[in-house]
């Protein structure tokens, strides 16, 4: 995959146009700062466990080539089926091949589905491929791409939201009120999650010691796309390993309460396909759940990363999107100002570490170095500090 | 929007030539002390880094670029593809705004008023008083800016400098946190002019100088050089009110400069938020910072005063 830094500041200049897009822009975040700020105020135990956290990534990061090694025969024994990818072309030729042609597709929303650029591979393979994260089947419908980790339609307003939902899934709204626009996506949805063939999930954290999966939502899609169709791929970049179960849910936790969702209403731990043995103790798999568990681990560019006394800061990211909410740039440009997945402080390295240090280095010059993004971090990574880099690199190139 | 890499190659070329991102004549940055006939060297020297006296300069400069950024060419509002350079580094005449010119004297003669005041006698190194290479670092030009920072560094030591007071964030965290990095056998002690006030005790009492006010923290004093309580210190000792925006101290909003030359349009844009913010608080906003005074000045309305801290605790009503 690749990207244009020069084609990113002109989306860059027509969004400072766009009224619609600055005013939901800055709604989003003034919401989710106060938000944030008063859960953190009220919950000082959620710095403490942020502190473990830290601590629990740093581990992985030093141990990375021996945490997938053990992830993979952890994977094995709860009977799911490892893969590694070591770009992104790999991962969707694995997938391909798992899924074939001709299917419904169910996704999850996954940051690195977007990275490898999943749904449309899968669709020009002839499958129908939906994304039933409301946020993200926004997205699907205007044609874009995710404009924040955790909220990808950050950049919709009602209106705007409510209209592509009633014109492109053709059904018929009565009003324009959201909770009719999400009744309407639920029943929509449910209709294609039953009848899928496959479901596909990114992953907030992997435990190495047992191969489970931590998924942390407030939606319940991530459950029923996971659970309902016979065949489940879970999409794991390899950053998200972390040694322990306990470890992975703690990531789940900060993730949420950062993202500002805390209580999240639901975490996942999906530890192999479903089974049952009630009868005469015969395993037998695909019980009411996935028959088969496909997790595919993708490098694409971070075990590199993890070798650079800079960039392997980074591998702590635990996706929270926090620092976007907090920067005065992304407040104005979203992820536009980005690469072809990931946006804003954290996407933008994201992006020199996936596709391409120097393009992204010419965009990292939008950063004021305000540190911002560094302050509000919960896992302290230097962003500011590893932007500033980015740009020596692209000051270097020309 | 600038080509950035157009723009980098614009503050090399005049930093090669000029020691300075952009034309700017050397007495520039001297001439205000040229009166008051300070020592020119000694252990404890004042060192701008010209941050201050740039301001002027840089105002132009965005202005000009603004008028770029916002020009129509071939259909698309993008001026990346070569306009920089067929303008010329030639073309790009940089007036310093008076006004402006006479502010920044002001603030920093109140600087020296004030050392003086609590009892710190400084010596200023007139043609040494050289640019601090900061944007040459921001913008990761590091090999430029390193034999940038060796020339700075050897210039303050012949001057006989143990210790260097700096008047704004950036050079503060310039001199302090990153030359060390890039400076061989660095030994300078830099201490902001606003820590050495608050630490040493002074109290400015202004009377019935005293008012509400509302503080920008600028980022790099709040965020990378812990100059926090400071600033509120010595604002409240002289009799103000200190109010807090919604976003301060160690959360503190940016003020858009650092952008300003890449895109103006954005950092006015960002320099809207802050300054709306701010004055919901109090109509007199204090700064510390010559960029963020410039880029909030330049979005406030009338009816709103934006102000040096130098200028309040020296008694200069708002």
């Amino acid at each position: 995959m690749t990207f244009n830094s020069l084609q990113a500041y002109q989306e860059i200049w027509d969004a400072l146009s766009d009224s619609e897009f600055q005013e939901a822009l800055r709604r989003a975040s003034t919401t989710s700062q106060v938000k944030v700020e008063e859960l953190l105020a009220e919950r000082r135990d959620l710095l403490e466990l942020c502190r473990e956290v830290v601590e629990a990534k740093k581990r992985s990061v030093d141990l990375l080539g021996e945490l997938v090694e053990r992830a993979y025969r952890s994977l094995e024994a709860v009977k799911a089926k490892p893969y590694y990818a070591e770009e992104a072309e790999e991962a969707r030729r694995i997938i391909g091949s798992i899924v074939g042609s001709g299917k419904l597709v169910v996704m999850a929303k996954s940051m690195a589905a977007m990275e490898v650029g999943l749904r449309g591979y899968l669709e020009s393979l002839g499958n129908e491929v939906w994304e039933t994260d409301l946020g993200e089947l926004l997205v699907q419908l205007e044609g874009s791409r995710p404009m924040h980790t955790i909220t990808p339609a950050a950049h919709m307003t009602r209106l705007k939201a409510v209209k592509l939902i009633s014109e492109k899934l053709g059904v018929k709204l009565k009003s324009d009120s959201v909770e009719e626009a999400v009744k309407a996506v639920r029943e929509f949805l449910r209709g294609k999650i039953v009848k899928a063939d496959v479901g596909v999930s990114g992953a907030n954290a992997l435990a190495a010691d047992t191969g489970a999966i931590v998924l942390v939502e407030n939606e319940s899609n991530i459950r029923l796309v996971t659970s309902t169709p016979p065949i489940h791929i879970a999409l794991v970049p390899i950053d998200k390993i972390v040694p322990t179960l306990l470890d992975a849910v703690k990531v789940a936790m900060v993730q949420a309460a950062y993202a500002g969702l805390y209580p999240p209403t639901y975490i996942n731990i999906i530890a192999g396909p479903s089974s049952t043995a009630d009868i005469e103790r015969v395993r037998v798999y695909g019980a009411q759940g996935p028959r088969e568990l496909h997790v595919v681990l993708l490098d694409n560019g971070r075990m590199k990363a993890s070798k650079d006394t800079l960039l392997k800061e980074q591998l702590r990211c635990i996706r929270c999107g926090r620092c976007q909410y907090e920067c005065p740039v992304w407040v104005h440009t979203a992820n536009k100002w980005g690469g072809p997945a990931y946006g804003g402080p954290m996407g933008l390295i994201w992006t020199a570490i996936t596709v391409d240090p120097i393009e992204t280095g010419k965009l990292a010059y939008l950063c004021l170095g305000c540190g911002r993004c560094d302050a509000s971090c919960p896992v302290e990574i230097p962003l500011s500090t590893i932007l500033r880099h980015l740009k020596s690199v692209a000051s270097r190139s020309s | 929007m600038l080509n950035p890499i157009e723009v980098v190659k614009l503050v090399e070329d005049n930093m090669r030539r000029y020691g300075f991102p952009f034309p700017v004549p050397r007495e520039a940055v001297y001439s205000w002390a040229k009166p008051l006939k300070l020592p020119e060297r000694g252990p404890v020297i004042l060192y701008t880094g010209a941050l201050y006296q740039l301001t002027p300069y840089i105002a132009s400069v965005v202005e000009q670029l603004s008028t770029i950024e916002g020009s129509r060419v071939s259909g698309i509002a993008l001026k990346l593809s070569g306009i920089l350079s067929s303008l010329g580094v030639s073309r790009l005449v940089v007036r310093p705004k008076s006004d402006m010119v006479s502010v920044v004297e002001r603030i920093l003669k109140s600087i020296v008023g004030l050392l003086e005041r609590s009892g710190v006698k400084v010596a200023y190194p007139y043609e040494d008083d050289m640019y601090s290479g900061v944007l040459l670092y921001d913008l990761g030009l590091d090999e430029l800016f390193k034999g940038h920072a060796v020339k700075v560094y050897k210039a303050l030591k012949s001057r006989g400098a143990e210790l260097i007071v700096t008047v704004d964030p950036h050079t503060t965290h310039i001199m302090r946190s990153v030359y060390p990095r890039y400076v061989d056998g660095y030994d300078l002690k830099v201490k902001s002019y606003l820590e050495i006030l608050a630490e040493g005790g002074a109290e400015f009492k202004q009377g019935s100088i005293g008012g509400r006010v509302v503080i920008h923290d600028p980022c790099l004093y709040a965020r990378f050089e812990n100059v926090v309580e400071h600033p509120r210190k010595l604002l409240s000792t002289a009799g103000f009110e200190v109010l807090e925006p919604r976003r301060s101290r160690k959360m503190t909003y940016c003020c858009g400069g650092p952008i300003e030359g890449l895109t103006p349009r954005m950092a006015k844009m960002i320099a809207k938020t802050r300054f709306e913010e701010l004055r919901e608080k109090s109509k007199t906003i204090v700064t510390l910072c010559p960029i963020c005074y410039t880029n909030l000045k330049a979005v406030a309305e009338d009816d709103v005063d934006v102000v040096d801290i130098a200028l309040l605790l020296s008694g200069v009503k708002p």
